[in-house]
């Protein structure tokens, strides 16, 4: 069994240029777009899409008679086949999506194939798409790849509903695998069960609590004794960000100094959440917290947020990368990387984890509160290694209004127009900062294009 | 010569009991948290695992022609109707 790539539609994104149909016409050979095997339909105020979705449990394959219409296991593409097809037309009325009609002009049904999408990359239809209301999402390809290795947390943990720090946890531990020793010092990962309580553990590879400060230091030791015992393992951090940029820093700053080999994972939720949502040096400005209360004195911290990957870069670690659960190839991509690097030098994941319950959004929304959150450049996805610098996982010169990503959140509802152009101020500061730091556009490496799409 | 740590005990004198590190993983399931829960429509899956990916608890499962949810598990967050490309996911209120 397996999971399948497959074109999605966004009807609030398309304008209805139809360019989608022309490419997939020119790509087919097909008359015009009347011919298309992509179809959008003006419906209402909207727009609606008439294409095969290769389904799971397709229709058109029960009811065709001749065994003419196949579901490729590998691909999931639902694949037609002229030679064993006897034009009956059962499976146009089977199909309740119109993914497979009738083509007078070549005698026969026709229906989508994906174009092929290994070979090409992504559908002609996409392709043309400029508007981003079709979308061709390959993440079935990471459960392919890792869908079948275990999960290394319990499956009860009690983090909140909706929380992308379980989620971060969950498949960063899974992608680096049992021979692990985990850290995890005080924040809502133990706090949510991940080291366990009276005897219970929430883990199935061995973890420990450091204090706050400590973390750093502690898996230095652990890994050393490992190492000299010449026993292959991987040392590895889960902290939040009051463990790393506030609190943890110090001990942080000396084990990258070091250049030990650890990978050490922050997950930032811009807060303390775990102990009720107090501001830390990675809070934005503007931001309620329960420490910078909103009143007839304060609005929200008055100061800007650290930037903390950019400092761990600073210390010229053999891996340095942001990533964002609303880009999870992009974040798979990175894990790699930093596992790779933490078999020779420090490695640091930046992990941006919108927080449900901290800041103030209804639970569904968290994927889409950390993807607005890159959209808008709020959060930029880079990674850095020694040898190429700092290099942008996506580009930053199309960023979607501020304000979206700002009004998703309760912890902005009260910001004034002044604070909101003060955010927008050193959202440009920082931007140019990056690119900076990026320097002149190198051409996009794979990876990038996939994010991008 | 560099100075090195020297051991302190025989390290198998240590009876096998006498560790203090929890053996036992928490049998706690959260399922019983949830106030919404989701329904995959089995037509609409098709597959993608764009649900698997992006549910914390990764309660979702997998079945011959859809993606399913183990409900002892999923906590009702809702990101997975959010998420999900083709509309395939609804919360409906759980009843008594």
């Amino acid at each position: 069994m397996s999971a399948y790539a497959t074109i999605a539609f966004k009807p609030d994104r398309c304008n209805g240029c139809n360019e989608c149909m022309s490419a997939c016409a020119a790509v087919k050979g097909s008359a015009g777009q009347i011919d298309s095997r992509i179809q959008i339909v003006a419906a209402n105020d909207s727009f609606e899409l008439a294409m095969c979705r290769q389904c799971g449990d397709p229709k058109c394959v029960a009811v065709c008679p001749a065994a003419a219409l196949a579901k490729n296991e590998g691909s999931g593409v639902i694949s037609w086949d002229g030679g064993k097809c006897v034009n009956c037309l059962l499976c146009t009325v089977g199909c309740a999506y119109g993914g497979i009609v009738h083509n007078a002009a070549a005698g026969h049904v026709v229906k989508c194939d994906m174009c092929d999408a290994a070979v090409a990359g992504a559908p002609a239809c996409v392709k043309a798409c400029d508007q981003g209301a079709l979308q061709f999402i390959t993440s079935a390809r990471i459960y392919n790849e890792v869908g079948d290795l275990e999960d290394l947390f319990v499956p009860g943990l009690s983090g909140c509903q909706g929380c992308n720090t379980e989620l971060i946890m969950r498949h960063a531990l899974r992608r680096v695998g049992p021979e692990t020793v985990l850290a995890t010092p005080p924040g809502c990962i133990p706090g949510m069960g991940a080291v366990g309580y009276n005897g219970l553990t929430g883990t199935k590879v061995p973890v420990f609590h450091p204090l706050l400060t400590n973390t750093a230091s502690m898996l230095t030791g652990i890994k050393r004794h490992y190492k000299r015992q010449g026993r292959e393992m991987t040392a590895m951090a889960l902290a939040g960000d009051g463990g790393t940029s506030d609190v943890g820093f110090q001990s942080l700053s000396g084990a990258a100094e070091r250049g030990e080999e650890i990978l050490f994972i922050c997950v930032d939720n811009e807060g303390y959440m775990n102990t009720g949502m107090q501001r830390s040096s990675c809070t934005p400005y503007g931001a309620w917290t329960s420490t910078t209360p909103v009143g007839e004195r304060g609005q929200g911290k008055s100061q800007d947020a650290k930037n903390m990957p950019v400092l761990m870069m600073m210390h010229n670690c053999a891996y340095v990368a942001t990533a964002s659960t609303g880009f999870m190839e992009d974040l798979y991509a990175k894990l790699d990387h930093a596992i790779a690097a933490s078999k020779h030098g420090f490695a640091y994941l930046h992990i941006y984890s919108p927080c449900t319950t901290g800041w103030r959004f209804p639970s569904q929304d968290n994927i889409e509160v950390a993807r607005k959150a890159v959209e808008t450049n709020f959060v930029m996805l880079w990674e850095f290694t020694p040898e190429a610098g700092l290099t942008l996982s996506r580009p930053l010169d199309q960023a979607r209004p501020l304000t979206e990503y700002l009004k998703a959140q309760g912890k902005y509802r009260h910001l004034s127009a002044e604070q909101i152009v003060h955010i927008e101020a050193s959202l440009a500061k920082n931007v140019a900062f990056i690119e900076k730091l990026a320097g002149p556009r190198k051409p996009a490496t794979a990876q990038q294009a996939a994010v991008r799409a | 010569m560099k100075i090195q740590a020297k051991p302190l005990f025989d390290a198998s004198t240590i009876p096998g009991d006498l560790s203090p590190i929890a053996t036992h993983l928490n049998p706690m399931l959260p399922g019983d948290w949830r106030s919404m829960r989701p329904v995959v429509d089995r037509a609409k899956c098709v597959k993608c695992a764009v649900c698997w990916l992006h549910c914390p608890v990764q309660c979702i499962v997998e079945k011959p022609a859809w993606f399913d949810v183990n409900l002892a598990t999923c906590k009702g967050c809702g990101i997975c109707m959010v998420e999900c490309p083709h509309r395939a996911i609804t919360m409906i209120e759980e009843q008594s």
